[in-house]
């Protein structure tokens, strides 16, 4: 079917693909490594030494969890009752500077009497 | 991570034809490199793209000229112009002999004068030596259509050439 000019055409040898493509095209080509083990890449036994480091120190961790003195409660105690000192501190104190005022403001106290002094309150119908 | 073996394997097997083919289509050197570098690296990342694929050459032909379409498509008329005047990259190898050399000179010239849908038919029937079947499954087309793209540019390339063509003859 190929005529002579035809013929002719394909004799011509055609250019070589330059020869240092093939390394420069193959090694963008090959499949890039997942970002995991590109972080990892450069010393992963280290990075395994520090992850088992820190494995280690969670464990300790959690252990002494498992047995706590429980110093917050006591901390809880005692500022309840320094708390409760302050309260009545400020209370001293707001007397001294104004008595007039600390008695106008607090209602006075019903100290309840013995019970020999009570009066017996008989009504008889 | 070790390179794939069969992508160095298809490198060597198919990486000639396909530049080849690239630089027929664009014309230019590192625009072809780049359509091979695209090419393996597609290849590389997809590696069940050529899984059932009963012709590997046609296929990558296949892929090929999409992706030269696409990039052609992509340079506006002012680049190809600019690209064109810059460098026309020879597609045959260099001669010794000098009616050789003003031959295929001649013809790589009329080849970039050729429309890109008759020069890549002329490629894959001269220098690829498929048929008008194989043709028309790379290129997408009918193979009617991929026989009269090719009369049309062989009359061209003939009438072009043959002041040469009978000199030398």
């Amino acid at each position: 079917m190929n005529s002579g000019f035809e013929k002719r055409l394909q004799e011509l040898p055609m250019r070589e693909i330059p020869g240092q493509w093939k390394a420069q095209i193959v090694a963008v080509a090959q499949p890039q490594p997942a970002w995991w083990r590109e972080w990892l890449w450069p010393c992963p036994r280290a990075w395994a030494g520090l992850a088992a480091a820190w494995l280690v120190i969670l464990g300790m961790n959690l252990a002494a969890g498992k047995n706590p003195s429980r110093p917050g409660t006591a901390t809880l105690a005692f500022s309840r009752q320094e708390l409760l000192e302050l309260r009545q501190q400020q209370q001293m104190l707001a007397k001294l500077i104004s008595p007039g005022e600390a008695a106008e403001t607090e209602p006075p106290r019903q100290v309840p009497a013995p019970r020999s002094e009570r009066r017996i309150t008989v009504i008889a119908i | 991570m070790p390179v794939p073996a069969n992508l160095e394997r298809l490198y060597d097997e198919h990486a000639q034809a396909l530049f080849a083919f690239a630089l027929n289509l664009l014309r230019h050197e590192a625009d072809t490199r780049d359509i091979l570098q695209e090419l393996f690296v597609k290849v590389a990342r997809n590696p069940r793209l050529l899984e059932g694929v009963q012709d590997p050459r046609g296929f990558l032909l296949r892929l090929a000229h999409n992706l030269a379409i696409d990039l052609m498509r992509r340079r506006t008329a002012r680049d190809r112009n600019e690209q064109w005047a810059a460098e026309n990259a020879s597609l045959f190898a260099p001669a010794d002999d000098p009616d050789e050399k003003v031959f295929a000179g001649t013809l790589a010239e009329a080849l970039g004068e050729l429309p890109p849908e008759q020069r890549a038919v002329v490629h894959l029937k001269l220098w690829e030596r498929l048929s008008f079947e194989q043709i028309a499954a790379v290129l997408d087309i009918s193979p009617n259509t991929a026989a009269s793209r090719y009369r049309y540019a062989i009359d061209k390339l003939r009438a072009r050439l043959r002041p040469i063509y009978d000199e030398i003859q």
